[in-house]
């Protein structure tokens, strides 16, 4: 049984085929990532696992994606996303909410907690796993503007594993972050694969050389490799994804 | 050839600058003589001109504009909530559903129903709610002025949630909440300022309004009435039937209520730059 | 796109408070159809092309009103258009930060203002000035062309009224005109300075490009003179006067049925026929605004960089 899978999936965005006959399957906790050039389809792939892509109009999906082992395109939505944690590349924290209420917010309205007691404990733990804690303990009522970007990109994870997904979608989560950072984003990832399945997004492949056990490459809406971190890695079996792999593209 | 241009740039400068002035000037000089005829007037009245009935024609006293203050007062706060709920849904549907047939339609309709005579409202109003009552009314005259306040009320708040970027509702799906959900906890507190001035305006609106309530509201000021079901006055009312006259003692009462109702003006829009500075998204 | 069962709920429960501005279109055309329908079948075309009002004896003609309406709305918006456009360009390209925002915010308020001040204004300071300074001028210099061909005696005219009007929207026409100037896409400035032209060559290219936007301002613009009342029934002249000059008074539809509503009742179709007035201008002002609407959005379709 996977965590997600994907069944020639083709993904369409203003009659453009985005997504073309997509074939994944991501196993329980682990670090999957998925890797290709910009504007290979990467984030739509995320995006038609939570069904996010139901915010653009112009969007037509064909093919079966199963999540946890229902299937997305005809389970309710808001009732699968309780289960579907995202980070997304510029961070977007809630700007009238506090850091607190930040990651409260995720767990209240999913009943993660009960009471204030319950809370302030789950407050902790995702500030904690999202290696945040420390800075900001002193500071819970401030808002996120006060923060720097990745701090305010660890309270978008910290917002994100509040509300104890199964799965945990982040789309590219360094690429507008610091160096050190992004280290201590990439930790906190991995720290979190016991509990979560992890899909991250990048398009630098030593990042995916860090945090990855299993690695997909996308170019040009399709999979063109995919397989465990270190074999495909060591053996690529196409060109175009050795090409990738060195970042020649 | 290029010292030729640098005049014709300079000309042009001139030129500009002069036909603004021109454009300014005679509102300026509106808003002062206003003032300046007016004011007077309010103090000539002094307290008296919150609580006493108008003059008649002959009369000494200046009196005040007592009923057409509350009749103002009863169409505000009775057609204000209902605009800016009616609005305040229309927006959310058109946003939450931006490529349905009826969004566009809602959304065309507002915007040309924004330019329509404001007398033909009245005379709708008046066959549909005064004759079947049976007389004119204030409830009459809150229904004339949602109508002609509502395209208004809704292009605002739906230009302030359409301004929210999308980012903050793909994290708010991302936490799995609902639309509503969405709607009522992130994007209306986030679009909490510009709503704020979305119904300063709208209420701005409605203050002036006068043809909407020509056939409506009756003009009933020889008493005060708060009664949602009797005939009211209102102060664009008096202004427009005490102008016209050749008394001097209604003129003098127009232009103190004229400038009483500038005062309020200013005084709004104050509030909103005020509410205005604070954004901090 | 795939909605949910929710989204479906939510879309239900939002419609009937949405529908509520269809439905108040709906509704003003209807009534104001019906009630027209009256007069219009007793009188038929008589309405539109004789000038009369004489409800004791239940003769009705509109067209000096009809013709009034738009004769004012016609120098409303080319005053309006005149202050306007230099004032819009001036704010855009001439002003910077605080005064920027300060005349700004002045032109805001001023269009909020109602227009039963400008009504007061116009009818105390405006029309004497008009008359002695412009219509006099005109009339002694250029009676030979007709619009100019009557000598203005109140100052109370057509004239009076469309200046006073077009002074009342200038704040709404500028706000239309910065927004769609506002709106050209920064590029196409660099592109002007990054060959050489000097400011006044910029603007003219990109006045030029924001055209089918200004022409949809002043659409707009006269669609919503058409409907104006407080101010025409100040400076209009309240009477049923069709003549080709513009210093006579006469009368708009709005400012008709504000002086005669009220004693219609007292006659058999005079109600109907204001009715029939209201229709004429209701119907050209939803068209122009309809049409000025269809141009903004085409235009900013194609505005694309």
């Amino acid at each position: 049984m996977y965590a997600i899978e994907m069944k020639n999936v083709n993904v369409y965005i203003d009659k453009r085929h985005i997504l073309k006959d997509i074939n994944l399957r991501i196993p329980y906790n682990s670090v999957y990532v998925i890797m290709g050039p910009s504007g290979s389809g990467k984030t739509t792939i995320l995006k038609v696992i939570n069904r996010l892509i139901d915010l653009i109009p112009s969007s037509k999906i064909d093919g079966a994606i199963y999540v946890l082992g229902f299937d997305v395109l005809s389970h309710d939505p808001y009732d699968l996303r309780r289960y579907i944690g995202m980070v997304f590349q510029v961070p977007n924290p809630f700007p009238h909410l506090t850091i607190y209420e930040n990651v409260a917010i995720a767990a209240k309205i999913n009943g993660i907690a009960k009471s204030k007691r319950e809370l302030d404990r789950i407050v902790k733990w995702a500030l904690e796993k999202a290696m945040l804690w420390n800075e900001v303990k002193d500071r819970l009522h401030d808002y996120p503007h006060q923060l720097s970007g990745g701090q305010r990109q660890r309270l978008c994870l910290a917002r994100a594993i509040a509300m104890k997904p199964k799965i945990l979608l982040l789309d590219e989560p360094t690429a507008n972050i610091d160096p050190v950072n992004a280290r201590k984003l990439e930790e906190a990832i991995i720290s979190l694969k016991d509990e979560i399945t992890v899909v991250m997004v990048t398009h630098s492949s030593h990042q995916a050389a860090r945090v990855a056990d299993h690695v997909a490459i996308i170019y040009d809406g399709k999979v063109v490799e995919q397989g465990p971190a270190k074999h495909l890695f060591l053996h690529p079996l196409t060109d175009i994804g050795q090409k990738i792999l060195r970042g020649e593209m | 050839m290029y010292s030729w241009r640098k005049v014709k740039d300079r000309m042009f400068f001139v030129l500009i600058l002069t036909i603004s002035i021109l454009a300014i000037t005679p509102i300026i000089h509106m808003m002062v003589a206003v003032l300046a005829n007016g004011f007077p007037m309010i103090l000539k009245a002094g307290w008296g001109f919150f609580v006493k009935t108008p003059p008649t024609p002959l009369s000494q006293d200046i009196g005040g504009i007592a009923p057409s203050l509350i009749g103002t007062a009863i169409l505000t706060l009775v057609s204000l909530p209902i605009t800016i709920v009616l609005a305040l849904f229309s927006a959310i549907l058109v946003n939450e559903f931006p490529r349905n047939p009826l969004s566009i339609a809602i959304d065309v309709v507002a915007k040309s129903l924004a330019s329509i005579p404001t007398i033909a409202v009245s005379m709708v109003i008046y066959i549909l709610v005064v004759v079947p009552m049976g007389r004119f009314s204030a409830l009459a005259g809150a229904i004339a002025l949602t109508i002609v306040a509502l395209p208004y009320a809704y292009t605002y708040i739906s230009t302030v949630l359409g301004s929210i970027p999308l980012t903050y509702r793909e994290a708010a799906y991302s936490i799995a909440m609902s639309r509503w959900k969405t709607i009522v906890k992130v994007l209306l507190p986030i679009a909490k300022r510009g709503f704020a001035i979305g119904i300063l305006m709208t209420m701005a609106r409605i203050l002036g309004e006068t043809a909407a309530l020509l056939f409506v509201v009756g003009r009933y000021r020889t008493a005060t009435s708060i009664s949602i079901i009797e005939p009211v006055d209102a102060i664009p009312l008096l202004i427009f039937d005490y102008i016209l006259t050749p008394y001097p003692i209604m003129q003098q009462i127009a232009w103190a209520s004229a400038a009483f109702l500038l005062l309020i003006y200013i005084t709004i829009f104050i509030a909103i730059k005020i509410i205005v500075k604070e954004v901090r998204l | 796109m795939l909605i949910s069962k929710r989204d479906k709920i939510l879309f239900y429960l939002l419609l009937p408070p949405a529908t509520t501005l269809l439905c108040f279109l709906v509704l003003t055309i209807l009534v104001i159809s019906s009630i027209s329908l009256d007069s219009i079948q007793i009188f038929g075309i008589k309405l539109f092309i004789s000038n009369i009002w004489n409800p004791e004896h239940e003769e009705y003609g509109l067209i000096a009103p009809i013709i009034g309406s738009i004769s004012t709305s016609i120098i409303a918006i080319l005053t309006a258009f005149s202050l306007a456009m230099p004032l819009s360009i001036f704010i855009a390209e001439y002003l910077y930060g605080f005064t920027k925002k300060v005349f700004s915010s002045i032109i805001e308020v001023m269009g909020g203002l109602p227009t039963i001040l400008y009504a007061m204004w116009a009818s105390t300071y405006l029309v004497p000035v008009l008359k002695n300074y412009v219509m006099e001028i005109l009339y002694s210099q250029f009676s030979f062309i007709p619009l100019f061909s009557c000598k203005p005696i109140t100052g109370f005219s057509v004239f009076a009224a469309g200046v006073s009007i077009g002074i009342s929207i200038v704040p709404y026409v500028v706000a239309m005109i910065s927004e769609a100037y506002q709106s050209i896409p920064f590029a196409y400035k660099e592109a002007c300075y990054g060959i050489g032209a000097t400011r006044y060559e910029t603007i003219k290219m990109l006045v030029s490009i924001a055209k089918p936007a200004i022409l949809a301002s002043l659409i707009l613009g006269f669609a919503r003179s058409l409907g104006e009342t407080t101010i025409a029934v100040a400076t209009v002249g309240n009477s049923m006067y069709l003549s080709s000059c513009i210093f006579a008074p006469s009368y708009t539809v709005s400012a008709l049925i504000a002086s005669q509503f009220a004693n219609a009742y007292l006659y058999r179709y005079a109600g109907s026929v204001l009715y029939v007035g209201a229709l004429v201008i209701l119907a050209i002002s939803i068209l122009l605004s309809f049409l000025g609407l269809t141009i903004i959005i085409k235009w900013r379709t194609r505005l694309v960089v």
